[in-house]
């Protein structure tokens, strides 16, 4: 039992706002905005001769970036993260809308999408990788069923990166949407209904535009990471192309050039940076909700 | 809802689901084939799990995650529950600029953090080790904890709270008896959360080991790298099978809550 | 919560992040020092420490190398591997201590000198130095070996599926073959193809040249089409089931292929190629400076260099090993020598062949 004493000052550390947010707050700016400010130093300052540092302030790396190469490679990346996302929009809407829809296996499918989104990243890589060599099961199985007389080469090429990305981030998509269907008021629809509209108006008008907000939390949540991601197209891509991710990983290991990738890397930020204005945008709500939904 | 699901709508469903799910049931399948090369099935066998076993990097790996992640999960529940209280029961001057600093990990490409802890503890010519990688796991876990149990705190009935307020009971005793049991499955949520997202994570784990430091996902990229062995197969299912069952977990305390 | 940001809560936390960034700043301004390890020239006698961290190669130590030195000398080894010099330096570099011993190539070994993150080695400690080939000392990194002991030597060449290839390759120029289109790979290394590239035109594998480097580039981005992958040693599992057909690869991987399936076969291209030398070193930080001395003396006995040689299927530097050896690993004939060079460092040109990589890989 604590004394009365004890308690007192317990009350007190728990009741003010100060206290309870002093370690997180801490642990956030010295181990997250420090470490960034440390980088935007670094990309203002020239690169040592066996890499490494030297003292002084250079524009030049952010220069190197407006170079067409590089500038290249930030827009192939971009685009494949949107590409990503979309086709993860379109697969996941309706997945969905048909759990929302579900009455009895509901829970049983929501837990059956959470899966994925909690199983390791690389495993599931992995995955795409055992299915999808020359050697692998697709081509195994059509090649036992006499489809094929040789094996479709599907590991190693773009097709393989953008699977493997879909692959990785569809549950981000999924579960946001579904957290803003479940939330669409009943009458709306009831009312449409009455009221003669058809399935594919109810739907346009209706139940789309209300789980926006749902949308954009889901096309963030892919977008973003799609963005800085490297592995899949190490990985899957057999390290033919080089998107962005790439690039900053390069400059932090064999290139050693560590100001010209934090330059980068706060170019990349810049994106990340427009996409999430627009998110904030259309309402923070979703993204705390659906995060709670996935506990 | 009303209505009747459209056939087209719950075919095109049920593919999305197979494709999410096959690969991975395929992939534990293999992982008792007794095939080296894996084109066709040549029968069961435990080999590639008795292989595991016998490597010492994969167990130290499995260990070393095991101990980083609880570790993690823990630090990071106990200061994301203190800021997400803070962030929603009070008002203070800055709480939007906090608020706003605590979504920035949210949002911030993995390999971004990575590489900035990297730079920070360069810097500061601090050793890559353990330390420095829990550091780095609690760093951008805070955030999802945060989240997690500010949606739960702003859904809660506060009218326990005031009760035990008003019957006499100080500010940490309401708080420890009465609001922490009705945000135990947030927590229990955020904490789970908190030690998959470090159990899994390959890609700022990568950028802050030191020597003699690999954890599991480490390995794992090393023999996803090196090799096509089965052995992959067996580790990747042990995994898999960890993190089901922390599912199961999470939601039958969620439900038991919800009571 | 609120929805969206109002405007004063947008600045403050612009500053509040300008706050951070700043004090990052101040400490980014910090240069990095290396930590002095008490007595460094001389590590003395005395009892050993019980634990050693080695950092080496994949694939590169014989089957029961660390085993017998745990078991006679008491020392529990952790072994840690990796996959490419660059990836030795970035971490050394980024501050990861605890490596005792590090096996870097010659051209790594002067950028880590550049940085002084090597111990100089007591050769007191090292009874054994007499059995190592004079060839392999005194090399441009390294003239006076004070910092390194040869491990093992080896060469980059074409590697080959004698089965399922018409004729076996000869010249570098077979990447750009289209017959074999979608079953070639070069190896993901910078040094390797472009290095590969520059000496299929007859110039140095070292050149800084832009010209050279340009063609090599072209060369190298018109093979790319040709290639399935960029991959380095693991290739040796897509050889071994006859994904690959061909593949640019180190002479003792494919020797360590070659034992699992005997139709891998090796050639050294008529254009020549790049020859390495790999040594152990221990890094100024090292934590068990005694161990260290410990391993690499025992390493340098014959038996135990030909144990390390024959598992690898690189050539070792230790003349005793030879004829102790069972499987002589893939070694080039006297006038294939004189085709090779040894890779050397970049300095500051590296940055000119990290550019043309990274135009490679996006071309």
């Amino acid at each position: 039992m604590r004394s009365t004493r004890q308690r007192r000052i317990l009350a007190r550390i728990v009741s003010k706002p100060s206290t309870l947010l002093a370690p997180a707050g801490i642990w956030l700016i010295v181990f997250f905005v420090v470490p960034l400010g440390v980088m935007m130093v670094y990309s203002f300052m020239p690169r040592g001769v066996y890499g490494g540092v030297d003292s002084g302030f250079t524009l030049e790396h952010y220069r190197r970036f407006l170079d067409p190469l590089y500038l290249s490679i930030l827009l192939r990346t971009t685009l494949m993260a949107a590409g990503c996302t979309t086709i993860c929009l379109a697969l996941g809407y309706p997945v969905a809308y048909a759990i929302s829809r579900a009455r009895r296996w509901k829970h049983v499918l929501l837990l059956l999408v959470i899966m994925p989104f909690w199983t390791s990243f690389l495993v599931r890589t992995f995955a795409m990788i055992f299915l999808m060599r020359d050697t692998g099961l697709i081509n195994s199985v059509l090649m036992r069923l006499g489809l094929i007389t040789e094996p479709i080469v599907m590991l190693y090429t773009p097709f393989a990166v953008m699977a493997g990305l879909v692959y990785t981030f569809l549950p981000f998509m999924i579960l946001p949407i579904y957290a803003s269907l479940e939330r669409l008021p009943t009458s709306f629809l009831e009312a449409a209904e009455v009221l003669g509209a058809k399935p594919s108006a109810r739907f346009r008008r209706i139940i789309f535009p209300l789980s926006l907000p749902g949308v954009v939390a889901g096309s963030l949540l892919v977008f973003v990471p799609a963005l800085g991601s490297f592995i899949p197209s190490d990985l899957l891509g057999g390290a033919k192309q080089m998107l962005i991710g790439n690039l900053v990983q390069n400059q932090f290991g064999a290139a050693r050039n560590w100001p010209f990738g934090s330059a980068a890397s706060f170019v990349v930020m810049a994106v990340v940076l427009l996409g999430v204005m627009a998110y904030l945008r259309s309402g923070r709500g979703e993204l705390a909700t659906s995060l709670r939904d996935i506990g | 809802m009303t209505g009747r699901l459209p056939r087209w709508l719950g075919v095109v469903a049920g593919s999305v689901f197979l494709f999410l799910h096959l690969p991975i049931l395929i992939l534990v399948a293999f992982s008792f084939n007794a095939s080296r090369f894996s084109a066709g099935w040549n029968g069961f066998t435990l080999d590639w799990y008795r292989a595991m076993t016998r490597r010492p990097d994969i167990l130290r790996g499995l260990y070393l995650s095991l101990e980083i992640g609880l570790t993690s999960a823990v630090i990071s529940t106990v200061l994301g529950t203190a800021l997400a209280l803070a962030l929603h029961r009070y008002r203070f001057r800055g709480r939007a600029t906090l608020e706003s600093m605590m979504y920035v990990p949210l949002v911030t490409p993995e390999i971004v953090v990575g590489i900035s802890l990297l730079a920070l503890f360069a810097a500061l010519n601090i050793s890559l080790g353990v330390g420095t990688i829990l550091i780095a796991h609690v760093a951008f876990s805070i955030s999802f904890v945060t989240v997690i149990i500010g949606a739960r705190l702003a859904g809660m009935d506060r009218s326990l709270e005031e009760a035990a307020l008003t019957l006499g009971a100080d500010e940490f005793t309401t708080l420890v008896r009465v609001t922490i049991p009705q945000l135990l499955p947030g927590i229990v949520a955020g904490a789970l959360l908190a030690f998959t997202l470090s159990f899994d994570d390959y890609v700022i784990t990568s950028f802050v080991t030191g020597s003699g430091t690999s954890t599991l996902p480490v390995v794992i990229y090393g023999m996803v790298r090196r090799t096509i062995e089965p052995t992959v197969n067996a580790v990747s299912a042990v995994v898999l099978g960890m993190t089901t069952l922390l599912i199961y977990v999470a939601d039958w305390i969620s439900r038991r809550g919800a009571k | 919560m609120t929805k969206g940001c109002t405007r004063r809560e947008f600045i403050t936390s612009s500053l509040t992040a300008s706050v951070g960034l700043g004090l990052g700043a101040a400490l980014a301004c910090e240069p990095v020092r290396q930590e002095e390890m008490p007595g460094d020239s001389m590590v003395g006698g005395g009892a050993l420490e019980d634990e050693l961290t080695i950092y080496n190669w994949s694939d590169y130590i014989g089957t029961t190398t660390v085993s017998d030195f745990e078991r006679e000398f008491g020392v529990r080894v952790i072994y840690d591997t990796y996959e490419s010099n660059e990836d030795l330096l970035a971490k050394l570099q980024a501050g990861a201590r605890g490596y005792d011993l590090i096996c870097p190539t010659g051209y790594a070994v002067d950028v880590l000198r550049a940085f002084d993150l090597l111990a100089p080695l007591d050769r007191s400690l090292l009874s054994n130095w007499e059995n190592l080939s004079p060839e392999f000392l005194g090399r441009s990194f390294d003239p006076e070996n004070q910092y390194t002991v040869p491990w093992l030597w080896g060469l980059s060449g074409i590697a080959y599926r004698a089965d399922l290839v018409a004729s076996p390759p000869d010249s570098w120029g077979v990447f750009l073959d289209e017959a074999y289109r979608g079953k070639m790979t070069q190896p993901d290394d910078m040094r390797d193809v472009i290095g590969c590239w520059l000496k299929y035109r007859g110039h140095s594998g070292n050149s800084r040249d832009p010209e050279e480097l340009a063609q090599a580039k072209a060369d190298a981005i018109q093979a790319k089409e040709n290639l399935k992958s960029f991959v380095s040693a693991p290739v040796k599992d897509q050889l071994i089931a006859g994904d690959v057909w061909i593949a640019q690869l180190w002479n003792g991987d494919t020797a360590q292929a070659r034992a699992e399936e005997p139709e891998v076969a090796f050639k050294i291209p008529r254009e020549g190629s790049m020859l390495y030398l790999d040594s152990m070193a221990i890094p100024r930080s090292a934590r068990h400076p005694k161990a260290a001395h410990a391993f690499l003396n025992f390493i340098l006995r014959p038996e135990v260099a030909a144990g390390i040689s024959d598992r690898s299927g690189y050539g070792s530097p230790n003349a005793g090993a030879l004829p102790l050896q069972t499987r002589p690993g893939l070694v080039p004939t006297p006038e294939e020598f004189v085709r090779l060079e040894y890779q050397e460092d970049l300095a500051e040109a590296t940055a000119l062949w990290d550019r043309i990589w990274t135009e490679i890989k996006v071309g």
